[in-house]
C-alpha cells in the first residue's frame, strides 16, 4: 500500500515547476485573515523573512535591513514581508517587537499555526526569500551572518 | 483506521493527478540531519549513547498542483541523539498527507498539524529541537464564509513516538464568527470564536468504577477585539475530566482520582508610535492533556501549555527556566498556577534625547507566577517565578552596535512544594563591530550572580562573519562559583543559499545555544556535533 502511495506521488511530481508562493491563510496585525498568495501583486519583488521572538539573529537581520530600508528603496523597488513564526502564546509579544522595533515599513504577518512555515519547507529560522513580481522564489537562505543583507540587495536589483 | 487513511489519500492522489495535468505544479523539499560523535567527559557526567554515536534525520517534501497538495515525511533515528524522548528510534514514513483547497473549502486526509485557539485545550504540532510530533493521522475538513464564519471538524489519532497512538481517537470542532464583517464595522476587529473537543481512550474497570471515563469532552470559548492597536483576547477554556494518580492510596484505597480541568486566558496589547505593550493572565488547573495515558515521554501532550514569560536567547540566562505548573499528583497535590506577565517595547527615534543619531531600543519584561491556595480557588499561595528584565540596543556608530541585557530571576526550584526560591541577578553585553559591510566580529560577556545553588557563572563568546557563508565561534560558560567546570565550545558554519552546514565540539549544558546565525535547544552532551540542512 505505502509504495502504491509512494508511487502516485512520484507521478505527481513529474511535472514540476519552479517553487512559487503558496496559498496558506495567516493573520495579519489586526488579527485578520490573509491568504498568502495575495501577496503577490504582479509589480514589486519582495523579501519574505521568516523570524521568531526567541530567534535573535533573526531579529538582528530585520533590523539590519530595516537600518538600510530608505536608501535601498530609493536605488530598487522592492516590499520586505516579515513573517512571524510564533505560535499563540507569542503572537502579542510579536506585535509589540516589531512595533518597538520601528518595523512600520514591512508587511508583517503572524503564521500562528505554522501553515505558510511548512508549506514554504522552512525547517530553520531565519530563514530568508527573495521572491520575484509574479511569486516564483528565485532565492533563499537560511542563517544570518551580520552583513549578510547585502546580498539580498543584490538580486532584489537585478529583478528591477 | 490507517488502512482507511491510506486508501482515502490513494483516491486523492489519483484525483489530484488528474487535476495538476492542466495546472503546473511544484515540488518543495528540505533535509536535515543533526548527528554527535559523542566523547566521554568524567568532568560533567555527560551522557553517552551505546556506540557513542546519535543521529536525528529528517526528509520532508510536497507538493503544490493548483489546489492539490501532498506531501510527506520521513524520519530516521539511528539511534536518536541524547535526550530525546526514547520513544523516537528507527527509520520510518511517519507523515503523509494530500490536501485539497477549493477557495473557502478544505479537505485535508492523512497527517496534519492544527491548534484550537492559543492551544490550552488542544495543539498538535512538531518540533524537532524537543523531539515533538504530535502530527493528528485523520482527516480534517474547514470551510469559512466570506470573512464572517468559518468552521473546522477533525477526526484522527495523534502521534506518539514513530506512530499514531493505537487506542486514542480525537474528534473536534471549531468555529468562528466575525461579528465586525458580518455587522460591517469599520476598523474594528470583533470576533467570538469556540470549540468542542472529544478524546477517546479505553480506561481499565478499576480506573472505570473510580468515576474515570473513556470518553472525555472539554470546551473553549473565546473571544478577541482589536481597535486602533488595542487587542483584547479572552479565553475560558473547560478541560473535561482527567484522571491522575492517587498519592493517598493507601489512605482512601483509591488508585485514581478524576478532576475537572479549566483554564482562564487573557491577553490585552497596545502597539502604536513605536510603543508595545503586551500584558498576560493565565489561571490553570488540572489541565494536562495526554496523547495517551500509558507514557510519560515529554511528547506525550495533545495540548499546549507554555511559560509566559520572558524568552531568553542567552544561554546563562536559561540556566533554570520557568515550567508552568498545570496541576499535579507526583510527589504533593498542586492543583495548578496562577499568574501573568508585562512586556514592553519601546523605539526611541533617530533625532530624539534619548535615541540619538541613530535611535535605542528598549525591552522591559516582567513576569510572576504562583501555586494555587486550594483546588477551585484564584488566590495565589506559593511563589513559583518571577522575573525582571531590561534590555537596551543601541547602534553606536556606523560600526558599532551594542545591546544590554540586565536579568533578574527568581526561581521555585521544588515548583512549589516548598517555599525555597534561588535568586539570581544577570548581566549580560554583546556586541558587534563591522570592520567592513561583510566581515563583522561579534563580542558576548556575561556574569550571574546568586548565593544559592551553584553560585556564580560567567561566561563569553566571540563569533568571526564573513557575510554571507561564513561563520566561527568560540564560547566559554565557567562555574566558578562551585563546580569549576568550564562549558567550552567551539564551531563553524558554512552557508550556501539554501545549504547549511555546521560543525562544532564542546561540552553542552541543556539549554539555548545560538551562534552563526540560528538558535535551537540543545541536551547536555560532550563531544563534536555536524549539522546539515537545505532545502529545494
Amino acid at each position: 500500500m505505502k509504495k502504491m502511495l509512494f508511487a502516485a506521488l512520484m507521478l505527481l511530481i513529474s511535472s514540476t515547476a519552479m517553487a512559487q508562493i503558496p496559498s496558506v491563510k495567516v493573520e495579519d496585525g489586526k488579527g485578520k485573515v490573509v491568504n498568502t498568495a495575495e501577496l503577490v501583486d504582479g509589480k514589486t519583488p519582495m523579501i519574505i523573512s521568516f523570524w521568531a521572538v526567541t530567534c535573535k539573529p533573526c531579529i538582528r537581520e530585520l533590523d539590519a535591513i530595516n537600518d538600510v530600508y530608505l536608501d535601498w528603496i530609493e536605488e530598487a523597488n522592492f516590499r520586505v514581508v516579515a513573517v512571524s513564526t510564533d505560535d499563540a502564546r507569542f503572537t502579542a509579544q510579536a506585535r509589540s517587537l516589531a512595533e518597538g522595533h520601528g518595523w512600520s515599513d514591512y508587511t508583517l504577518l503572524y503564521d500562528k499555526n505554522g501553515d505558510f512555515k511548512r508549506a514554504m519547507n522552512v525547517q530553520f529560522t531565519p530563514q530568508v526569500y527573495v521572491v520575484d513580481k509574479d511569486g516564483k522564489i528565485v532565492y533563499s537562505h537560511t542563517g544570518y551572518t551580520p552583513g549578510g543583507e547585502y546580498e539580498l540587495f543584490e538580486i532584489i536589483k537585478k529583478l528591477q | 483506521m490507517k488502512r482507511l487513511v491510506l486508501t482515502l489519500l490513494l483516491g486523492a492522489s489519483v484525483l489530484g493527478g488528474l487535476r495538476a495535468q492542466d495546472t503546473k505544479g511544484y515540488l518543495v523539499g528540505s533535509f536535515e540531519s543533526n548527528s554527535i560523535l559523542y566523547s566521554a567527559d568524567d568532568v560533567t557526567g555527560a551522557q553517552r549513547p551505546d556506540g557513542n554515536f546519535g543521529t536525528n534525520n529528517y526528509l520532508k517534501a510536497d507538493y503544490y498542483a493548483g489546489g492539490f497538495s501532498a506531501g510527506l515525511q520521513l524520519e530516521a533515528y539511528q539511534p536518536a541523539l541524547v535526550g530525546y524522548p526514547g520513544n523516537l528510534e528507527g527509520a520510518k514514513l511517519t507523515n503523509y498527507y494530500m490536501q485539497w483547497t477549493d477557495g473557502d473549502f478544505a479537505v485535508t486526509a492523512g497527517t496534519y498539524y492544527d491548534q484550537f485557539g492559543s492551544g490550552i485545550l488542544f495543539r498538535t504540532y512538531e518540533d524537532r529541537t524537543l523531539g515533538m510530533n504530535t502530527a493528528m493521522m485523520g482527516a480534517r475538513v474547514s470551510y469559512h464564509y466570506k470573512d464572517i464564519a468559518s468552521v473546522k471538524a477533525l477526526w484522527g489519532a495523534p502521534r506518539l513516538g514513530m506512530e499514531a497512538a493505537p487506542e486514542t481517537l480525537v474528534r473536534g470542532v471549531d468555529g468562528s464568527l466575525s461579528l465586525s464583517s458580518l455587522l460591517g464595522m469599520s476598523g474594528t476587529t470583533l470576533s467570538l470564536e469556540g470549540s468542542l473537543l472529544n478524546r477517546y481512550e479505553p480506561v481499565s474497570p478499576i480506573v472505570e468504577e473510580l468515576g474515570g471515563k473513556a470518553s472525555t469532552t472539554g470546551y473553549s470559548a473565546r473571544l478577541n477585539f482589536e481597535r486602533s492597536g488595542f487587542l483584547v483576547k479572552a479565553e475560558y477554556v473547560d478541560g473535561g475530566e482527567k484522571m491522575y494518580s492517587n498519592p493517598n492510596i493507601l489512605i482512601d484505597g483509591k488508585s485514581h482520582l478524576v478532576k475537572n480541568g479549566n483554564a482562564q486566558l487573557l491577553e490585552m496589547s497596545y502597539s502604536g508610535g513605536g510603543l508595545g505593550v503586551n500584558i498576560s493572565a493565565r489561571r490553570m488547573e488540572w489541565m494536562e492533556s495526554k496523547v495517551s495515558y500509558g507514557s510519560s515521554e515529554t511528547n506525550n501532550a495533545l495540548n499546549y501549555l507554555p511559560a509566559l514569560c520572558a524568552q531568553y536567547s542567552y544561554a546563562i540566562t536559561n540556566l533554570n527556566p520557568y515550567i508552568p505548573q498545570p496541576g499535579t499528583t507526583s510527589g504533593h497535590i498542586n492543583s495548578g498556577e496562577i499568574g501573568g506577565q508585562v512586556d514592553v517595547y519601546y523605539n526611541f527615534r533617530r533625532g530624539t534625547t534619548l535615541g540619538g543619531k541613530r535611535g535605542m531600543k528598549v525591552n522591559v519584561n516582567f513576569s510572576t507566577y504562583y501555586n494555587l491556595k486550594e483546588e477551585g480557588s484564584f488566590v495565589p499561595k506559593t511563589l513559583l517565578w518571577r522575573n525582571v528584565n531590561v534590555g537596551v540596543e543601541k547602534q553606536l556608530s556606523r560600526k558599532m552596535k551594542m545591546q544590554l541585557l540586565y536579568s533578574m530571576q527568581e526561581y521555585n526550584h521544588s515548583h512549589g512544594v516548598g517555599k525555597g526560591t534561588w535568586l539570581s541577578n544577570i548581566v549580560v553585553a554583546d556586541l558587534l563591530y563591522k570592520f567592513t559591510p561583510t566581515f563583522s566580529t561579534r563580542v558576548e560577556m556575561a556574569y550571574l550572580t546568586t548565593f544559592e545553588d551553584q553560585k556564580d557563572w560567567m561566561s563569553g563568546l566571540v563569533e568571526v562573519n564573513f557575510a554571507p557563508s561564513w561563520s566561527l565561534f568560540a564560547s566559554d560558560m565557567f562555574n566558578h562559583g562551585d563546580t569549576k567546570i568550564h562549558y567550552y565550545n567551539a564551531g563553524f558554519s558554512y552557508t550556501a543559499g539554501r545549504t547549511r552546514v555546521a560543525l562544532s565540539y564542546g561540552r553542552n549544558r541543556a539549554g539555548m545555544v545560538c551562534s552563526g546565525g540560528v538558535c535551537r535547544l540543545m541536551p547536555a552532551y560532550t563531544g563534536g556535533n555536524l549539522t546539515v540542512s537545505t532545502s529545494f
